[in-house]
């Protein structure tokens, strides 16, 4: 036997080292022209952007700065810890002295090669995210040490075990019901048990400071991420498609960094509220995103087509786990004990989420609640629910939101697409068409 | 020298309306709806549909658009430099050259069907080349509502030419022919403009008749029009637009499905307004709106 002999692949096919480099470098060429596309149209779109801008600009690109930086810390020792799905307690690795990384993918060329591992059926995030890992694309991925991984969507439990084949994979298992005791109770279970296992593969110790000062900074990053939903409640001031951005790149940034800087955004953002200095015209229609998360940096071929049209729009709010979920809720906690930190941990990931993966059989109205407290709060005047084939979660819930929109006379459109670009003509017609009507509620 | 029939070209034409005289105060507007297969042009004097042209879209978006108002002003008193606002509007929208501005399909059908059956229209089913749409307005023209099928080109007009093309039935016949059987059969599993043709294939050496095949898949895609119906809530009047309002055969059997009669499709044989040009009549009354609006200040 060959010491060069992998370890069988029980879920993804053998690539030859040729292949994945010669696919991953046509690619990754591929999606920094997209990167840097989607930023030159972002500022082409706000002629003037604001500053900061420029710092996320800098972290948006996947394969730049942010990559050497967690490179140079993991050089240095320290571990990474990737994760899929919104429910990772994220201080929990921050208090082992490890990084937390999301990384879902946004690219939508490797999507097809994930069909070669699960069929078309699947969300695109799955296939996606497959490829990607078949040619090493992602540099967060590729980084990753170990992988949290929780089991919420039918997508995301198989992703696991498909992953599995090359990374260090832990999946949580998060209840379907929400609001019962047994419920949280089984969670703060997984909570607990994922310390230990975060310890013992860090060979940190979790301690109360260390993890006091993972949930303060996860608190003052909160407190700028609202404090920039709060400025977008006005007249426009920034351009939706910059601070989903600016949301997003939470997930891969310094957490401190990102606080700091998002905070000098909002600086200048209340300069502009002063000098009424607006990105649009105050009556361009105001538009909420709900629906399958959207990934940078592919994804944003809908804001830009929302935000870019004619007619446009503006997007001042979104109801997605790609963005204002990431940071909307802070961590309750009341004294700064190890358990009393553990519980509101648990609570707060548990009991905040309006993912669609629980059922509103028992009850459970957060994600409406949400939806309808944005539209009233933001002055919502039309929403758009965004679904990428397979994404069955979402797509059953649309007429449950519908419904809860049609009592208060706001119109949704619900938007249907795939990771390709294919569509973009039509969706240019549909987003258009829905633009107008929004207008023509408005004045035509 | 021999040229193969083609069956799947449709009838290309003009109008004008007699009795009017357009003079200089009058607002003269025009809509160029640039689809897919079919480039339809409409001049309006006054807000009331004066002249109009549909033609083949060619591979050239503006080209086709200044041919399909070309066709719209030929022979009549007007040229291009009376109009005063252009809307342009269908697929290739943004590439209508002469345009003052560009205006969605969507809204335009929707403004039209008002304007061809009048205010009682509440659902508009617009079935082009390339894509059906639903949608919903209220007694004034505007968008309520609206649902369009995905990017694929099944049950639509180009499936259509692709099976008159097949069965060598020239595609005016094709609707017509498709009410000749003795009982409706079992619609075609998939409406996929490939994956039809391929079934019909095999569905004629089986032994139907052309008929018979012409009538399953007009069958299917009819319920695929009605589902698109359902799904954005059917409220009657119903009113057919686009090319696909001229099958009788499809406008039947969607009646049939829904348990509903369409608003009947005026005599454009003779003169009467065409469906197929309501999107191009939409935008030019959208035209009038907007042009009144620069003059008031």
């Amino acid at each position: 036997m060959s010491k060069n002999q992998t370890v069988e692949q029980r879920y993804l096919p053998e690539i030859q080292r040729k292949e994945i480099d010669e696919l991953k470098t046509t690619v990754k060429g591929a999606s920094q022209k997209i990167i840097a596309d989607n930023i030159a149209r972002m500022k082409k779109a706000d002629s003037h952007r604001p500053d900061t801008m420029k710092y996320f600009d800098d972290i948006a690109n996947l394969f730049g700065r942010r990559q050497q930086e967690i490179e140079a810390e993991k050089q240095k020792g320290k571990k990474i810890i990737g994760y899929l799905c919104l429910f990772a307690p994220t201080e929990l690795i921050s208090a082992a002295d490890a990084i937390p990384v999301r990384v879902n993918s946004g690219w939508y060329d490797t999507s097809k090669l994930g069909d070669r591992v699960v069929p078309v059926e699947v969300c695109p995030v799955i296939r996606s995210t497959i490829g990607a890992k078949m040619i090493e694309l992602s540099p967060f991925l590729e980084q990753s040490d170990a992988l949290i991984s929780v089991l919420t969507c039918d997508g995301m439990t198989k992703l696991s075990e498909i992953l599995s084949d090359q990374k260090t994979i832990w999946g949580m298992n998060v209840p379907r019901v929400k609001d019962s005791t047994q419920s949280l109770r089984f969670w703060s279970a997984e909570i607990k048990h994922m310390k230990t296992q975060i310890e013992t593969f860090t060979g940190n110790k979790i301690t109360r400071n260390s993890l006091k000062e993972a949930i303060t900074t996860s608190h003052r990053a909160t407190k700028a991420f609202r404090r920039l939903q709060e400025l977008r409640k006005g007249n426009p001031v920034i351009m939706g498609q910059d601070a989903m951005l600016v949301n997003q790149a939470y997930s891969w940034d310094d957490k401190k960094r990102w606080t700091e800087k998002t905070e000098a955004l909002c600086n200048e953002l209340e300069k502009r509220v002063q000098q009424k200095d607006w990105v649009c015209s105050p009556d361009t229609p105001r538009v909420m995103l709900t629906g399958t998360p959207m990934f940078w940096p592919d994804s944003w071929k809908l804001p830009a087509l929302v935000e870019e049209g004619n007619p446009k729009g503006i997007i001042v709010a979104d109801e997605q786990c790609s963005g204002e979920r990431i940071l909307n809720d802070p961590i309750g906690v009341d004294e700064w004990s190890m358990d009393d930190m553990l519980n509101a941990i648990s609570e707060r990931y548990l009991m905040a989420s309006t993912c669609p993966c629980f059922t509103s059989k028992d009850g459970n109205e957060d994600r409406i609640n949400w939806l309808l407290n944005k539209v009233k709060e933001w002055n919502i005047q039309g929403v758009i629910y965004y679904v990428l084939r397979g994404c069955m979660l979402y797509a059953m819930e649309y007429n449950r939101v519908k419904k809860a929109l049609d009592k208060i006379n706001v119109p949704v459109y619900y938007l249907d697409t795939e990771y390709t670009r294919e569509d973009v003509g039509q969706l240019k017609t549909r987003v258009e068409a829905f633009m107008e009507l929004l207008n023509a509620r408005i004045d035509f | 020298m021999s040229t193969a029939k083609e069956f799947w070209r449709w009838h290309e034409y003009r109008h004008t309306m007699p009795n009017i005289a357009p003079v200089s105060d009058d607002i003269i507007t025009a809509g160029v709806d640039v689809g897919s297969v079919g480039s339809k042009a409409a001049v309006m004097v006054n807000g009331q549909a004066y002249s109009w042209g549909i033609t083949r879209t060619g591979s050239n978006s503006p080209e086709s658009a200044k041919k399909a108002l070309d066709l719209a002003l030929k022979d009549t008193a007007l040229s291009t430099r009376d109009l005063r606002y252009i809307v342009g509007t269908g697929y290739g929208r943004v590439n209508v050259p002469m345009a003052n501005k560009a205006i969605t399909e969507i809204a335009c059908h929707a403004r039209g069907a008002n304007y061809i059956w009048g205010s009682s229209v509440r659902t508009v089913l617009d079935v082009g080349g390339q894509d059906i749409k639903a949608i919903k307005i209220d007694a004034t023209g505007r968008v309520v509502s609206f649902l369009m099928n995905d990017k694929c080109a099944a049950g639509t007009g180009r499936g259509m030419e692709v099976f008159a093309d097949l069965l060598q039935v020239p595609i005016e016949e094709i609707g017509a022919m498709s009410l000749k059987v003795e009982a409706e059969p079992e619609p075609v599993s998939c409406t996929c403009v490939a994956f039809a043709k391929t079934e019909a294939i095999g569905l004629l050496r089986k032994g139907w008749s052309k008929e018979k095949v012409l009538a399953a898949y007009t069958r299917a895609m009819a319920v695929r029009m009605a589902n698109l119906i359902n799904r954005v809530g059917l409220e009657p009047a119903l009113v057919i637009t686009g090319g696909q309002s001229k099958n009788v055969g499809i406008v039947s059997r969607i009646e049939t499905l829904l348990g509903v009669k369409c608003l009947p499709t005026p005599n454009w044989r003779d003169g009467g307004l065409d469906p197929m040009v309501a999107g191009a009549f939409g935008a030019a009354l959208l035209a009038k709106a907007l042009y009144e609006k620069t003059q008031q200040i």
